[in-house]
């Protein structure tokens, strides 16, 4: 333990040298800059910048990956925020509270509360990460496709927690989110399914064009012609910053999705993305007051963002304990070591400590560095919103291109952007719930691999989700759940917060 | 409006038509774009970097690189074949370039590319895959292994990155010599493959040198035989089939390649590049650190290594059919 | 798929009864469309299996929406007045779209720009080439020069 905290001190000396702290910044800013870029999230932030980084410092390049690390999920999260563009999965629940926050003219102590969330479920990861670390690490690697595909039934479920409107409507669009999931080649089997002879649909739908399309796009089509509500002009500082009591309400939820987050993310695989889902499901759950929820509750942008973050920490255990890439994040992070001759895995710790805290201390430093930066750009990026719509969506849309592009340089992904804005500009109209969609696409290739997969391994045994401890009590959990959202059906139906807010209002 | 989007039209014509003669004469005069068919991170990535920024020093060009990931690398291939043959478009391939055309085949689907639509620049690297198991497994060698394999006939399992993917192919090689059956868990890349066995959800899975050094060294994985020609320098004491009387071999290489129409003096320019860049101290040094040892074969040699390799896939293909309709 | 529904106004058509069909249609489509691929099995599903399960629980969805949807919105009453706007808005990228690998990233950007501010909005035209053409050339420099994200180049080098 001692020497945890002196090789931690060691660690942090390295990198709170004053030029490594500029790269922090440096990081920072670009990182900020690019999450901005709607489909630029961390990933495609930290591969654009890798080469640049080959011939710096071993530590100095890592703080600098670090800062743009942090830097591209905060700027994914202001985006949301503000024009309700989700830069990537994990940001589609902040939009939805997020977005609600700006249109009250609360966008200030959104944003606030969002760094301010990361900023602790940061903190909280990173002492998880050094305290723990080996221990999780070999837990995570009993998380089979068994408990997998357990652990993604249990995040479907989790749907019926979600609902603010009609659960048939919320259930038959994850039905189509599912239904978008099914495209691209069958891992199975190696069929190629419902890809209309498009080279480029052979992998799938990717989040980021869809996520983009359904929430951004959609927005823009349905403003276009109206004039948004005038902002108040020079708003004070105190009207930036969260309130006392708004303070208080997000204590909770940052506290509950710093947790969740961490636990979901140090599981292998991108799962990730419902760690941001849960949270806010629960978050609206055990509300007093669930019908605040879609119309600009702080708890659902500061659970979601927390536990966002969290997960993102958590899922670097596996990768700097096992050496194994748990996620395409942490694939390019390890590339980017691997290029300084760092080879992360279980030798790591043992024969190069100072390169593993030095690791650890960078990831906290770029987290620091990135709060000390936002809170006072919240301001600025306020007053973005004062830039004449006639003028702001055309440049929205100019991005939206620009950064669905960019994320595998094909144009297919600008098509399905656009047809997905079209798609989504119809359903808000016709009053349906749109998260569900971007949750059922993200989980459905997952869920059919990891339930074929278990099967595979039991020779068609389902037996193999019962046998197995962490997927049974799983399972359990959400067969409770299941049947907690089926009581308002049985008993007097009325009596359910649902009824009380009547039609869904969430999108 | 009208007009002038026609006069782009025409304009984009001629360019394309005329820019192949003055291309050839002082090439490279602009940058030129290698492709890599899958995302950053990976062995393609890793070897791409290293060996677009060795080349930029050597053409006196600067060369951008661009990953255009998409079904298992079809779609990055496709993109390079159908590139104007001009040089300024190369690709880094991964051995899987020769399974996908036949797994097109396999499933009556429209081929994303054509073998033959390829030019061979040069061989970067060669790795044989190595037979891992999870050390709960009560094996220390191959014999062993295949006694207890012949007596758990169908109930052993092994992961793969996917079906016809890079470690699906020669462990369906190993089987069918061996007249094995065990349970296949294919996952979505190497990682994940690797993952599995580790936590010990399945038996058996085959790894590239590299993503397994770290673990058969914390003795987290037992490596018990090596597709290679010959022992790997980083596991001298790992068998080879071909000592075990199996004649199988399989590699994952990576190689650059350009579009089959390349000028031949353009293709020149390319190979004499590749044969300096890969004595390039820094490019040396990039590779040892990602563990990718180098494996250089100019072009002549390389097209028989391919053509070999590829007629092996495109067999093994054959033999393991659908998966579906095995059953 | 919004352009068939808009023109069909029925009379008392409500609008969840509507969409539930939408969503019936669906389902049968994708059942359709997956008779190519074997189902396998419930002890080994083949590449079929899931997407008929979907299939089926959409079509049960769908069924759920039209019977609960009595009391939503009548279709005629939903306000489709953006809805031309947002065409105009959708086509006008779809061409960006189509043009951005052949005018190349600059070229396109700026004549979307422009027809946006310019027909659409119709702003002072030196706002209007102003705005397009610095933001497709400031964007370009960011994002191509120094962060060399490799975007589109026209076949003249612009």
């Amino acid at each position: 333990m001692v020497e945890t905290f002196h090789n931690l001190l060691l660690g942090f000396t390295v990198a709170l040298q004053p030029q490594v702290l500029i790269y922090a910044f440096i990081g920072c800013i670009v990182g900020t800059l690019v999450g901005m870029l709607p489909g630029v999230g961390p990933l495609a932030g930290i591969s654009m910048l890798l080469p640049a980084t080959f011939g710096l410092d071993p530590i100095i390049a890592m703080v600098l990956l670090a800062g743009v690390y942090y830097g591209a999920m905060y700027g994914g999260s202001t985006t949301s925020i503000l024009i309700r563009l989700p830069g990537e999965a994990a940001s589609v629940m902040t939009c939805i509270d997020g977005y609600a926050m700006t249109q009250r003219g609360r966008a200030g102590p959104a944003l606030a509360i969002a760094a301010i969330g990361s900023f602790i479920a940061g903190t909280l990861g990173v002492i998880g990460l050094m305290l723990l670390a080996p221990t999780l690490a070999n837990f995570a690697l009993r998380f089979g496709p068994p408990e997998y595909a357990a652990l993604l039934l249990l995040g479907l479920l989790m749907l019926a927690y979600m609902t603010g409107g009609s659960m048939p409507k919320t259930l038959a669009m994850a039905g189509l989110g599912l239904l978008l999931g099914m495209i691209g080649i069958d891992a199975m089997s190696g069929y190629t399914r419902f890809s209309f002879d498009v080279v480029e649909l052979a992998d799938g739908i990717g989040i980021v064009p869809v996520a983009v399309g359904l929430f951004g796009i959609s927005e823009i089509l349905l403003t276009a012609s109206q004039a948004l509500p005038e902002l108040p002009k020079n708003p004070a500082l105190r009207e930036l910053m969260p309130s006392g009591e708004e303070l208080r309400r997000s204590i909770g939820p940052i506290a509950r999705g710093s947790l969740l987050g961490f636990m979901i993310g140090i599981i292998p695989g991108s799962a990730h993305i419902i760690s941001s889902f849960v949270s806010y499901g629960i978050e609206r759950r055990i509300s007093k007051t669930p019908e605040r929820f879609g119309n600009g509750a702080i708890e659902g942008v500061a659970g979601p963002e927390s536990a966002n973050n969290a997960a993102a920490t958590g899922a670097f255990i596996p990768m700097m304990a096992l050496g194994i890439p748990t996620s395409p994040v942490t694939a390019v992070m390890i590339a980017a070591v691997m290029v300084h001759g760092i080879s992360p895995g279980p030798m790591l710790i043992a024969e190069q400590p100072n390169l593993f805290w030095g690791f650890v201390a960078s990831m906290y430093v770029g987290n620091v560095v990135l709060l000390i930066l936002n809170l006072p750009m919240v301001g600025l990026f306020v007053s973005l919103l004062r830039i004449p719509y006639a003028y702001l969506y055309p440049c929205i849309l100019a991005f939206c291109i620009l950064g669905c592009y960019s994320v595998s340089n094909s144009v297919v992904d600008v098509w399905i952007m656009l047809a997905m804005g079209a798609v989504g500009y119809t359903l808000r109209k016709l009053n349906f719930d749109l998260a569900p969609v971007a949750l059922g696409l993200v989980l459905a290739p997952m869920l059919e691999l990891s339930l074929r997969q278990s099967l595979a391994m039991s020779a068609g045994h389902y037996a193999i989700f019962l046998e197995r401890p962490i997927a049974a009590t799983m399972l359990g959990l959400g067969s409770i759940m299941l049947l907690f959202s089926l009581k308002p059906f049985f008993s007097k139906a009325h009596s359910d917060w649902r009824a009380k807010v009547g039609l869904d209002e969430v999108n | 409006m009208k007009s002038h989007a026609i006069a782009l039209w025409l304009g984009i014509l001629m360019s394309s038509s005329s820019g192949l003669v003055v291309a050839q004469e002082n090439y490279p005069a602009r940058a030129v774009t290698l492709v890599i068919p899958f995302p950053p991170g990976g062995v393609a990535d890793t070897t791409g970097r290293p060996t677009g920024m060795a080349l930029e020093k050597i053409l006196k060009q600067p060369v951008a690189l661009v990953n255009r990931p998409g079904a298992g690398g079809a779609v990055g291939n496709a993109a390079v074949a159908n590139a104007k043959p001009d040089g300024y478009t190369l690709l880094l391939a991964l051995s899987s370039i020769s399974v996908i055309p036949a797994a097109d085949a396999l499933f009556d689907r429209k081929p994303a590319y054509a073998i033959d639509q390829f030019a061979p620049i040069a061989l970067l690297s060669a790795d044989p895959t190595i037979l891992v198991s999870h050390p709960s497994l009560p094996v220390k060698n191959l014999k062993e292994l295949l006694a207890l394999a012949r007596e758990k006939q169908g109930q052993m399992s092994y992961s793969s990155s996917g079906v016809y993917g890079a470690l699906h192919m020669p462990m369906e090689m190993f089987l069918h010599h061996y007249k094995l059956r065990m349970r296949h868990v294919p996952t979505t890349g190497g990682g994940p493959a690797l993952t599995a066995l580790l936590g010990g959800h399945v038996e058996l899975t085959g790894g590239g040198p590299a993503a397994i050094s770290a673990h058969v060294k914390s003795g987290k994985l037992r490596p018990h035989v090596s597709w290679g020609a010959s022992r790997h320098v980083n596991f001298p004491d790992v068998p080879t089939f071909k000592e075990q009387g199996a004649d199988i071999e399989y590699y994952i290489w990576a190689a650059l390649l350009a579009p089959r129409a390349t000028p031949a003096p353009i293709q020149k320019t390319l190979r004499d590049a590749v044969r300096r860049a890969v004595a390039d101290p820094d490019f040396k040094n990039a590779m040892a650190r990602v563990n990718s040892p180098i494996q250089y074969m100019d072009a002549p040699e390389f097209a028989s290594y391919w053509e070999a390799d590829a007629r092996r896939l495109a067999a093994m293909v054959k033999i393991v059919g659908k998966v579906e309709a095995k059953k | 798929m919004e352009a068939e529904n808009a023109s069909d106004s029925g009379r008392k058509l409500r609008s969840d009864q509507v969409s539930g069909l939408m969503l019936c249609a669906l389902a049968v489509y994708v059942w359709w469309m997956n008779r190519a691929y074997p189902v396998g099995t419930l002890s080994e599903p083949g590449p079929g299996y899931v997407p008929l399960l979907l299939a089926i629980f959409m079509a049960v969805m769908g069924l759920l929406v039209i019977v609960c949807g009595g009391k939503s919105v009548p279709l005629a009453q939903l306000q489709w007045g953006e809805a031309g706007r947002a065409a105009a808005l959708l086509m006008a990228c779809g061409v960006a779209a189509f043009a951005l690998e052949r005018l190349g990233y600059r070229i396109t950007m700026a004549a979307m720009l422009i027809f946006f501010l310019g027909v659409l909005e119709r702003r002072k035209p030196v706002m209007v080439a102003l705005v397009g053409v610095g933001f497709a050339f400031i964007s370009y420099y960011i994002f191509a020069t120094l962060l060399r994200v490799p975007l589109p180049v026209s076949p003249w080098g612009v």
